[in-house]
């Protein structure tokens, strides 16, 4: 979700095998580096593997170029390198956050499995939840929040949509980026 | 996959019926112009006369995306070739580089293909090149799905040293009554005189067709 | 021999660029009866109805903006794509492959590797142009799209509408997932071709004006807009000229949400939700290091 010069993900924690829950610590969403979130849903092996391969190539790009990847440039790679699997893909649904150029411009990006991209100027959503997702969304979202008020309406819009949805839940976690800080709240959520 | 000599999933048919009469001093090839998905006509004036060469047409029929891709290696080849030659190619040397790709792809392709035009070596000149890949030279030839309804009709009433005209009407007619009985043959009919001449091309509208049965 | 590999060389692109590390497992993924195969996410389609028609002079191109997947994942999205600056490509099908086959950013490769061989088809393009200093034609991009498609045997599932303005005239093909193409004064494509299709056939007359082709287009797309559930939202219309292309983004807005969610009356509270609503059991906060960007300058 964009707000007014800051960013955020959110995902619940709740990592399971259909309806059994194994473990309710999952973390899925990630800080590729200091204006770039990636948050992975999906097959849960995929996103460690994806986010391993991903931190390479950010890394090296930091070597070569001696600057921090943009978030858009990071979506392209994203995107190149999950369609470069087009008849082997990873069972993964990526969304990309991020703060773009000098003036930390909002934005927002998710993309299917083999790297189609969606940019929207207000939210993407992804994963198990996502209809329900699309619906507290919509409902809820409000343009230009300050990071504050954009972590309440990202929280109660991810608690909501997770009660109806047997394959997610057990607590969440937020993560808001703006230009000078990265914040991870972690949620109360139902256990069951 | 899907078995040999079908079409895959969503795949361009051309249905098709086609036809190629040699006579006296040249060829005449003929062919339907509908182009389906399933049960949809994506192309109802589509043109299934593909010329390889100045002299050398050749009909398709099967997948369309097959078809097309074959004709387009065979035409580039052959352009090749003729320079090479400093002549004009002769026709068996068209239909036997489509023959050897529908005998050595025949696993993965689904193309009949009828190979026809003038050399002046041999005239007018008609091969058939079928599903398996072999190639027979026939005084005429029809193919596609709607030419098992007009087998004995051209039997019949084929007739060695035809006129021009007599077997441009011999032509246009089948083709007209194969269009009439089979679903996935249809539209215009299309045809093309080739000759020492050069090639002469002809349409017969939808509304004119010289089909008997009324 | 360096080459010797090659069946063709004039389009080095097709040899491959798809990485398959992933493919047996998933095959064994898809097989197994743990309940993995119900893991992996669906792919986007375009759902889709695109269009063309030749007019007296150019060329129009239509296209409606949803994307679905297993809901509408994307309300607006763009489904005409540049190809070369007198030529645009309007894609239906798996949203990556349409995407992909046509646009610009260089891929059917690892990313950031050092050798650029396999780009698409309008990169391709650009270095042709380069290479040779002319404008594009329309029929090279055909080719170049339909090779690419044919070698891939219909598992890139992009079915496309190419028109353009070249120094031959204007041209518009249609180019199918397997390979094949046709050339047509008036296409349709996608899931809502036959709903699109019927406003062409019953109104398409030959040397048609700039304005009636956009007109006809826009018409053939809300055709497919309200007709079609795969297709939805807005029509976009982009019009190729000799000297001009015109991308009408969002050209007609039949679908406009904004005065019917304005006129619902809401509690002014509805969706604010004050700090502190929501329980949280740990805050970490990452503050970043300030980087001075002052230079001390040094005397010359």
């Amino acid at each position: 979700m964009t707000g007014k010069n800051c960013v955020a993900i959110a995902s619940d924690t709740r990592m399971g095998a259909q309806a059994l829950t194994v473990a309710t610590n999952q973390e899925r969403v990630f800080k590729m580096n200091n204006k770039t979130l990636l948050g992975l849903s999906g097959l849960i092996s995929d996103v460690y593997t994806v986010k391993q391969k991903l931190d390479m190539q950010v890394n090296m790009y930091k070597l070569r170029e001696n600057r921090d990847m943009k978030p858009s440039v990071f979506n392209n790679m994203l995107s190149s390198f999950l369609y470069a699997r087009r008849f082997g893909p990873y069972f993964i649904e990526p969304i990309v956050a991020g703060l773009e150029g000098p003036d930390n411009k909002p934005f927002i990006s998710g993309q299917d499995l083999l790297g189609a991209s969606v940019f929207t100027d207000d939210f993407v959503v992804a994963g198990t939840s996502e209809s329900e997702l699309f619906g507290t969304c919509e409902s809820f979202y409000k343009p230009d929040l300050e990071p504050e008020e954009l972590f309440e309406t990202i929280a109660q819009c991810m608690l909501a949509a997770v009660d109806r949805d047997c394959l997610a839940g057990w607590g969440g976690v937020v993560h808001i980026l703006t230009p000078d800080e990265h914040i991870v709240k972690h949620l109360k959520g139902r256990h069951d | 996959m899907s078995p040999p000599g079908t079409l895959k999933k969503g795949e361009v048919d051309l249905g098709t019926s086609i036809m190629a009469v040699s006579f006296g001093s040249g060829v005449i090839v003929g062919a339907d112009s509908r182009t389906s998905t399933g049960s949809y006509i994506a192309n109802r004036v589509s043109d299934k006369l593909t010329p390889v060469h100045d002299y050398v047409y050749c009909c398709r029929s099967g997948s369309a995306a097959d078809t097309q891709a074959i004709s387009d290696i065979v035409r580039t080849q052959l352009g090749n070739h003729a320079v090479e030659l400093g002549r004009a190619p002769a026709v068996k040397t068209a239909a036997k580089l489509f023959q050897r790709y529908c005998y050595e792809y025949k696993d993965r392709l689904m193309a009949g293909i009828i190979c026809a035009g003038f050399d002046p070596v041999e005239g007018g000149t008609v091969y058939s090149i079928p599903l398996g890949g072999a190639m027979i030279k026939q005084p005429f030839a029809i193919g596609g799905s709607g030419s098992t309804y007009i087998y004995a009709y051209c039997d019949a009433n084929y007739r060695e040293n035809m006129t021009r005209d007599e077997a441009h009407t011999f032509v246009k007619k089948a083709l007209a009554h194969a269009m009439a009985r089979d679903g996935s043959s249809g539209g215009v009919i299309r045809t093309a005189i080739i000759d020492e001449n050069g090639v002469e091309r002809f349409f017969t509208p939808g509304n004119e067709l010289p089909f008997t049965l009324q | 021999m360096v080459e010797e590999n090659r069946a063709d060389k004039s389009f080095p692109h097709v040899d491959g660029g798809f990485n398959f590390e992933n493919f047996k497992r998933n095959v064994s993924f898809m097989n197994s009866d743990s309940g993995i195969k119900g893991t992996m996410p669906k792919a986007w389609k375009t759902g889709t109805t695109i269009v063309g028609v030749v007019f007296d002079g150019g060329v129009a191109l239509a296209a409606d903006t949803r994307a679905t997947g297993n809901v509408i994942v994307d309300k607006n999205c763009e489904k005409i794509h540049y190809i070369a600056p007198n030529i645009y490509c309007c894609g239906a099908g798996t949203a990556a492959d349409t995407e992909m086959t046509v646009s610009s950013i260089s891929i059917l490769q690892e990313p950031l590797r050092d050798t650029h061989d396999t780009g698409q088809i309008s990169s391709q393009l650009e270095l042709l142009r380069l290479n040779t200093a002319k404008s594009s034609r329309v029929v090279t991009a055909m080719t170049m799209l339909k090779r690419h498609l044919f070698n891939y045997q219909g598992h890139v599932s992009a079915a496309l509408v190419l028109g353009g303005v070249d120094a031959t005239g204007p041209h518009l093909y249609t180019v199918y997932p397997h390979g094949s193409t046709d050339k047509l004064p008036y296409v349709t494509m996608g899931s809502g071709s036959l709903a699109a299709m019927s406003v062409f056939e019953t109104s398409y007359k030959d040397n048609l004006t700039e304005q009636e082709a956009i007109d006809l287009v826009a018409e053939a797309i809300k055709a497919g807009i309200f007709n079609d559930l795969g297709s939805g939202s807005n029509v976009d219309v982009c019009i190729i000229t000799k000297d001009k292309v015109d991308m009408k983004r969002n050209f007609i807005t039949p679908n406009d949400q904004g005065p019917l969610r304005a006129s619902i009356s809401k509690p002014a509270t509805f969706g604010y939700f004050p700090p502190g609503t929501t329980k949280v059991v740990s805050t970490d906060i990452e503050t970043f290091a300030t980087v001075t960007t002052d230079v001390e300058m040094l005397e010359a």
